[in-house]
């Protein structure tokens, strides 16, 4: 039994060394990941306010429609299909991938993200502006200042479950022959002719980096909690 | 003495203010001139239209009509810069709205130094010194959670005084106070009548306003029914309204 694994894990692993797809495809996995993560937050950011805005203000009447659009559109399609649509269809021309499944992903989640920010937003005293407009802060600082940090705090948990399933959801990459971690592990099995090592592997190493961002979150919020002894 | 004599130019002047919220009129056809040093206390059965009047000074309400002229300009205006007139402006209100996710430090410097482009040093010493006079030198690193009511009603107040305002807005400064807290928070406000600071309050306190005003305002349905000082409004008011109003409150 010993001498299977051992060959096993030669197979695998050590032959024309196919470790490196594993760690090749870890790494595009997390840049696609990380960087969509800060597009996410960037379009959930911004959406999020707007919408937020509109729902205290009634006002930005416009934009809170585009961002509706937006939210409807990209919450009620697949991410494969938004994928495949934004890699074959509208940056059909793109020679780097890369760029372009950070894009898809980044637009998908950040309407997942503009959500949580917004019930964040929703969710802080409106006194809390009134006190920052009062001292002669704009709306847009007000925000920055008082009201997105506290907001941010209370999310924190939610924007980490985002990020675990957008960490998950790279794995249909492979649908635009980008050489992730999951895709990584199908060229393997498919050398090998054995499903066994390649998808445990895999499998552990998506867990091993969602343990590892959980854990960040939890030593950020407990830092971020410091204030409410 | 006619307070109109003694001086010359309002501060603030109210002219013909009115606010609807849709169909509803809670502010009417209201005016006012508010001179520098005056404690303008303004008393009045609940949903009389108070505290959306004081937060019409600073446009927290969009007043409907009228206009507010700030130190000679109308803040009503479209074009006004709100945000600059509010920074001369102070307000303190009912329920403290500190910034939890700030030491009080940070809570008192945060306006002066990212409005007025103070430096950290200098921000710092007002605030400390400000702090000082309300009795909480050594809170300045504690979070407002860590605060009793008192202690955070007077660190609003400070916050609104290291903006150097010209006129502070206190919206019922001591509603939510605890009895025992009312009194450390009054002395405060004592203290700034007292150094002439120009001051409207929206209040349920009767006794303080008798004693520290120098006019009191009685406003029920929206709008001004009797104006006069301390001793006259209270020893001697005039309208039916006012006395059936006091002879339930005192």
């Amino acid at each position: 039994m010993w001498d299977r694994l051992s060959e096993q894990i030669y197979l695998n692993f050590i032959k024309d060394d196919r470790w490196q797809y594993f760690t090749n495809g870890l790494e595009v996995t997390l840049i696609i990941a990380f960087f969509a993560a800060l597009l996410g937050i960037v379009i959930g950011l911004v959406v999020g306010v707007i919408r937020s805005t509109h729902e205290k203000t009634h006002k930005l009447k416009f934009l809170n429609f585009l961002c509706s659009i937006y939210l409807t559109v990209i919450r009620g399609t697949p991410v494969v299909v938004q994928l495949m649509i934004i890699y074959y269809i509208i940056l059909a021309n793109a020679r780097n991938k890369i760029p372009v499944a950070i894009l898809a992903f980044g637009i998908n989640s950040g309407a997942y993200v503009a959500e949580i920010f917004r019930s964040g937003i929703m969710s802080i005293d409106n006194g809390q502006m009134e006190a920052g407009r009062s001292l002669g802060f704009n709306y847009i600082q007000t925000m920055w200042y008082v009201v997105m940090p506290q907001a941010f705090k209370n999310v924190l948990p939610a924007l980490c479950n985002e990020f675990i399933a957008l960490l998950k959801e790279t794995s249909v990459s492979g649908y635009i022959a980008l050489q992730d971690l999951t895709k990584a592990g199908d060229i393997v099995r498919s050398r090998t002719f054995d499903p066994f090592f390649p998808l445990l592997t895999v499998a552990a190493i998506y867990l091993v980096c969602v343990i590892v961002l959980t854990q960040g979150v939890k030593i950020l919020e407990r830092r971020l909690r410091q204030s409410e002894h | 003495m006619n307070i109109d004599e003694r001086r010359e130019k309002p501060l603030i002047q109210v002219q013909n203010l009115g606010k609807s919220f849709g169909n509803v009129q809670v502010l009417k056809d209201i005016s006012l001139d508010i001179y520098e040093g005056d404690v303008v206390f303004v008393v009045g059965p609940s949903g009389s239209g108070k505290s959306t009047f004081l937060r019409c000074l600073n446009r927290l309400e969009e007043p409907t009509e009228g206009k507010i002229f700030f130190e000679g300009e109308d803040i009503v205006d479209r074009r006004a810069d709100i945000d600059r007139h509010r920074q001369r402006m102070g307000m303190v209100f009912q329920t403290f709205n500190l910034f939890p996710h700030m030491t009080i430090l940070k809570n008192l410097t945060i306006g002066p130094m990212k409005l007025q482009k103070k430096s950290r040093e200098e921000a710092e010493k007002t605030a400390r010194e400000l702090l000082e006079r309300v009795g909480l030198a050594d809170r300045a690193d504690a979070y407002p959670s860590q605060l009793s009511g008192g202690q955070k009603q007077r660190v609003a107040i400070v916050r609104a005084l290291c903006m150097m305002p010209e006129v502070m807005l206190f919206d019922e400064p001591t509603s939510a106070l605890d009895p025992e807290m009312v009194g450390e928070v009054l002395n405060v406000m004592r203290e700034l009548a007292r150094e002439k600071m120009t001051m409207v309050v929206v209040t349920h306190e009767m006794g303080f306003a008798r004693e520290i005003a120098t006019r009191v305002l009685f406003l029920e349905d929206g709008s001004f029914v009797e104006e006069a000082p301390p001793e006259e409004f209270f020893g001697n008011p005039k309208s039916e309204r006012l006395k059936s109003f006091l002879s339930k409150v005192l």
